[in-house]
Formats: structure tokens, C-alpha cells, sequence
């Protein structure tokens, strides 16, 4: 594991950015994975918005200022493409909220969680959650950052956040309850 | 709800294995390198471009600016005063009035 400074100081060296950036995905590729596949949920989806992160990642990194770890610049910059392709499916004033039952759809399509209907409403719950709550709550709950790291990535106050969290955990806890007794 | 996600864990509900995962994350961190070059070698014509065409109009502007100082500049007159008119000029209006004065029709013809 190569600490965040090394890590920059190859990434703002153009005869090193490269393999700095190789190392980057290395050590931070599979948790951007997963990040992305909870929030666009189809396989397709994520691979293609995964290319689009590393390319954005690429890109920008002579921008990054270095004021915050660089793994939540990477999650900022993941959470953002996913957003943007999710915005893609949406109509003319559409909210990507309203992309819910699309994306149950894939899950239902593309889950390997078969005969495990608590695992499986519980993604389900997720997925009814709006999105801003469903990412506070991924981030939270599958990536354990702190709600200060979440802050940075979603731009949202701590307080928000743990609102949201809160919120979330209610939502996803009745939506079981009300779904599994039937 | 802690004892239903216990009980659920942090699975999640898809079957990529540790090789496709490596394999996609090399894959497209090899193309955002590849990506990143080929727009850091377009990004690098562009600049040789834009500042060739800018010393091409910066050389055209002052072509153009030296013809036209050319164009404004006041023609040189090479006006030379004729012993008659410097004569005329020195004259007052009283000699003027003296000098004797001959009617077209009285030049004779040759």
C-alpha cells in the first residue's frame, strides 16, 4: 500500500503520472468498483462508468490540490459519473429518483442472491431510498467512512449526513418489515 | 434492523470474481493512459497550431499596418517655384498694377 503523499507526488510528476496512476487504481480500483455498481446497479452501467472515472481520474489529477485524502477525490469523482450516467436515463426534467423501478429491474435481473429474499429486499430497500440517501447510506454502511469523509465527497454538511443515515436505516428497516411479512 | 443486516452482511448481490475485477480495472486504467496520451499529443498540436496561426496573424497585421502608414504617409512634392513666379511674387500690387498687360487676341500666332 503506497501512502496518499507518494502517491501524489508521482501524480504530479508528468514522467511518473503513469505508473502513479496505475498504482492509484491498483490499491483504490475494486472499492470505486463497487461504489459505482451500488449506485447504477447494471453490470453494463458500471463498466462503462468506471472507464469514464479512471479517464475523469487521469485527467484531473494535476488539478487535485491535494486537500483531502485522495481516496475521497476518488470516490467524488466516481459518485459524479455515476450521477451524470444516471442523469443520462432520465428525461427532460426527470429526477434520477424516478429511475428506481429501472434499477430494481437490473438488480432483479442481475442478482446472484437467489433464495435469499431477506438479502435480497434489503437491496431492494436500497433502491427505493432517493439517491442522495441511497450513496450517504452505501457509503456509510459498505465503505465505513466517517461521515466527515462522506461530507467531502458528497458536499453535504456531517449533520445532513447523519440525518440522511438515520432516515435511510428507518426507510430500509420498514420497507423489510412491510415486504417480508407478506 | 442490526440482527437483519448481521444476518444479511455485506454481500453484495452480484458474482464479479477477483479476476474479472482485476481484469476490468486494468483494462480501463490501460485506456485511460492510452486516452490521456493521445489527447496530451492532440492538446500539444493544438497549442502549435493556435500559436503558428497567431504569429501568422500577428506577421499579416503588421504587414498590413506597415502598408498602411505607407499608404497614409504624404507624398513628397517636389514643387519648385519658377523664376517668373518667384519675380510675380516679390512684385507689390501698385508694380503689379504697372506691369503692361496684353490681351489674349494680341499674342501672335505662329
Amino acid at each position: 500500500m503506497t501512502d496518499d503523499s507518494a502517491l501524489q507526488e508521482m501524480l504530479h510528476d508528468p514522467v511518473r503520472r503513469d505508473q502513479g496512476f496505475r498504482v492509484l487504481m491498483k490499491q483504490y480500483g475494486q472499492a470505486l468498483y463497487w461504489h459505482i455498481r451500488r449506485i447504477v446497479v447494471g453490470h453494463d452501467d458500471a463498466e462503462d462508468v468506471m472507464q469514464e472515472t479512471c479517464i475523469r481520474v487521469l485527467n484531473g489529477i494535476a488539478s487535485f490540490k491535494g486537500d483531502g485524502p485522495l481516496a475521497t477525490w476518488l470516490y467524488r469523482v466516481a459518485t459524479n459519473e455515476a450521477l451524470q450516467h444516471l442523469r443520462r436515463q432520465t428525461h427532460l426534467f426527470q429526477s434520477i429518483d424516478s429511475l428506481n423501478g429501472t434499477l430494481t429491474a437490473k438488480l432483479q435481473a442481475e442478482s446472484s442472491l437467489d433464495g435469499n429474499e431477506a438479502a435480497m429486499l434489503f437491496q431492494q430497500a436500497l433502491l427505493a431510498l432517493p439517491t442522495q440517501q441511497r450513496i450517504a447510506f452505501n457509503l456509510r454502511y459498505y465503505d465505513e467512512l466517517s461521515y466527515e469523509e462522506i461530507a467531502r465527497i458528497t458536499g453535504k454538511s456531517v449533520n445532513t449526513l447523519k440525518t440522511n443515515y438515520h432516515y435511510a436505516t428507518q426507510k430500509v428497516k420498514s420497507y423489510i418489515t412491510e415486504h417480508l411479512t407478506r | 434492523m442490526k440482527d437483519l443486516l448481521n444476518d444479511i452482511g455485506k454481500k453484495m448481490p452480484y458474482s464479479e470474481s477477483q479476476e474479472y475485477l482485476d481484469s476490468l480495472i486494468d483494462r480501463a486504467t490501460e485506456q485511460a493512459v492510452k486516452r490521456h496520451a493521445v489527447a496530451g499529443g492532440k492538446r500539444r498540436w493544438g497549442v502549435m497550431a493556435a500559436s503558428a496561426a497567431a504569429v501568422a496573424l500577428l506577421l499579416v497585421s503588421i504587414g498590413f499596418s506597415v502598408m498602411n502608414n505607407e499608404s497614409q504617409r504624404p507624398a513628397v512634392t517636389l514643387q519648385t517655384q519658377s523664376p517668373i513666379d518667384e519675380f510675380l511674387g516679390s512684385l507689390t500690387d501698385e508694380e503689379v498694377a504697372q506691369l503692361p498687360y496684353i490681351e489674349i487676341e494680341e499674342i501672335p500666332e505662329y
